[in-house]
């Protein structure tokens, strides 16, 4: 950073936030309770699909050890 | 390694007057451009209506920031852990460590997945970058660069190469070859340069264009072919630790978090800034994206992590403990993302309830930081990665 601090700095930085605060005002919302609400229905269908959570068999598992021995 | 900063002063005819004089380099909706420092006092005048000045800017600035307040809070009728009160509670996993990666000789500060759900590849403090295969223990391809502390490494959507920058100020592209003696830096191609480290990089949907983020405070796309400077993100107040692509189903945009606490929303088109979060109290180290895409997770040196939805344009809940008092370094999310796996700095792993906020899990083992954890592809495993020297892979 240049060790003059010229006015012309401070002005085009706040000019920006204003400009950048102006955008983010402008942004349409949505209720929590709406979003909530997708989220936990997201998380309900998606659920059969996650290993972690609804665990896999160890024979489908290429991480778990298999219990017999392969002959190679 | 000593440090001299020194001011490079440009001279030159200005962009905008013609006359030769010291130059001052600024950016002009994201373009760099050089004026001299009178056309940058008259430009900065005309950008202000008549009557404005510093200060009615600053007035202006406060009132819309409270007007954000007033209208996000509008929007909180309700609790997502509220919400989240009529789904089953989790049982504690049962997940232990299937692997340990040993190989690296110091700290592991970074890794990927491959999408064939098998393959992965590490960075560490000594430069080197291993691609592994993480069912044989496998070590596919090594490469040492010619920098340390290698922060960001990343696979690409094809499999066919991978990325790693760190201290190098440098984003470095390795075609991987299936010839096990070829040394792959004779085809190490040098992307992304920043002026200051690289933190965290991951190509975009496809294997030609890199995203990065850097200790300068700005995040970059590029051309990985031409090596081109494509859309830069300017908007940071401080180093940017980490940043995350949307899911593709969602669109163009990316989240980075960094020192400053702020965690942004970009548009990757138009080099905006289009959604804002400063809820941390300390640096944010990495941010990630929900599985849907509509929300994104952020943990922290505060020793919170901090789930947002992006529709809503809040924080809509913390995964806090009295009990943990370390920072936390990383996070990733299961594939259904109802679990948020987060790595701290006191060596363990937490898996928190995203919807509930309560912690199901705590994952020992590690016998040093916790630097990064990913969920493979398929959510079959997690690996993480650490200060021990090693990389463990849990399922």
């Amino acid at each position: 950073m240049s060790g003059k601090t010229c006015s012309s700095n401070s002005v085009i930085q706040a000019q920006k936030l204003v400009d950048q605060l102006r955008v983010e005002a402008d942004m349409e919302r949505m209720k929590i309770s709406l979003t909530a609400a997708d989220l936990v229905r997201y998380c309900q269908e998606q659920r059969r699909h996650d290993p972690l959570l609804a665990g896999i068999a160890a024979s489908s598992n290429p991480f778990k050890d298999k219990k017999s021995c392969v002959l190679l | 390694m000593c440090d001299q900063t020194f001011v490079a002063i440009t001279f030159g005819p200005c962009d905008c007057c013609g006359k030769a004089s010291p130059l001052m380099n600024i950016y002009i909706k994201s373009e760099a451009t050089n004026y001299c420092s009178f056309c940058v006092e008259v430009m900065a005048t005309q950008g202000l209506q008549a009557g404005e000045s510093a200060a009615s800017l600053k007035k202006e600035s406060d009132s819309l920031k409270k007007k954000l307040e007033e209208e996000r809070a509008k929007l909180s009728d309700i609790e997502l852990s509220q919400v989240a009160e009529k789904i089953e509670v989790l049982a504690p996993l049962s997940i232990k460590t299937r692997r340990v990666l040993k190989g690296h000789g110091n700290k592991v500060l970074c890794m990927d997945w491959c999408k064939d759900k098998r393959r992965l590849v590490s960075s560490s403090q000594d430069g080197k970058v291993i691609v592994w295969d993480a069912f044989t223990l496998n070590k596919e391809h090594g490469v040492t660069l010619p920098c340390t502390w290698v922060l960001a490494c990343a696979y690409a959507p094809s499999g066919c190469a991978v990325a790693c920058g760190g201290l190098d100020n440098k984003c470095s592209v390795f075609p991987l070859s299936l010839d096990k003696n070829e040394n792959l830096n004779t085809k190490k191609k040098s992307v992304a340069m920043h002026t200051n480290y690289v933190s965290g990089c991951t190509f975009t949907s496809s294997d030609m264009q890199i995203l990065t983020s850097s200790g300068d405070g700005t995040c970059a796309l590029w051309d990985v072919e031409s090596g081109q400077l494509l859309q830069s993100f300017h908007g940071h107040t401080a180093d940017v630790l980490s940043l995350d692509l949307a899911p593709s189903e969602t669109g163009n945009t990316f989240v980075s978090g960094g020192c400053d606490r702020k965690a942004n929303v970009w548009d990757m088109r138009s080099g905006q800034n289009i959604q804002s979060f400063e809820c941390h109290e300390s640096d944010i180290n990495c941010v990630k994206y929900y599985p849907s895409g509509d929300a994104f997770a952020s943990a922290s040196d505060d020793a919170t992590c901090r789930f947002y939805d992006l529709r809503a344009d809040r924080e809509v809940a913390v995964y806090q403990k009295d009990s943990i008092i370390f920072g936390a370094s990383t996070v990733d999310f299961s594939l259904s993302g109802r679990l948020l796996f987060a790595g701290y700095n006191d060596y363990t792993i937490n898996a928190w309830d995203v919807l509930k906020g309560t912690r199901v899990s705590a994952l020992f083992g590690h016998e040093n930081r916790v630097s990064r954890v990913r969920v493979s592809p398929d959510g079959t495993a997690l690996c993480s990665a650490s200060w021990d020297n090693t990389l463990r892979i849990w399922s």
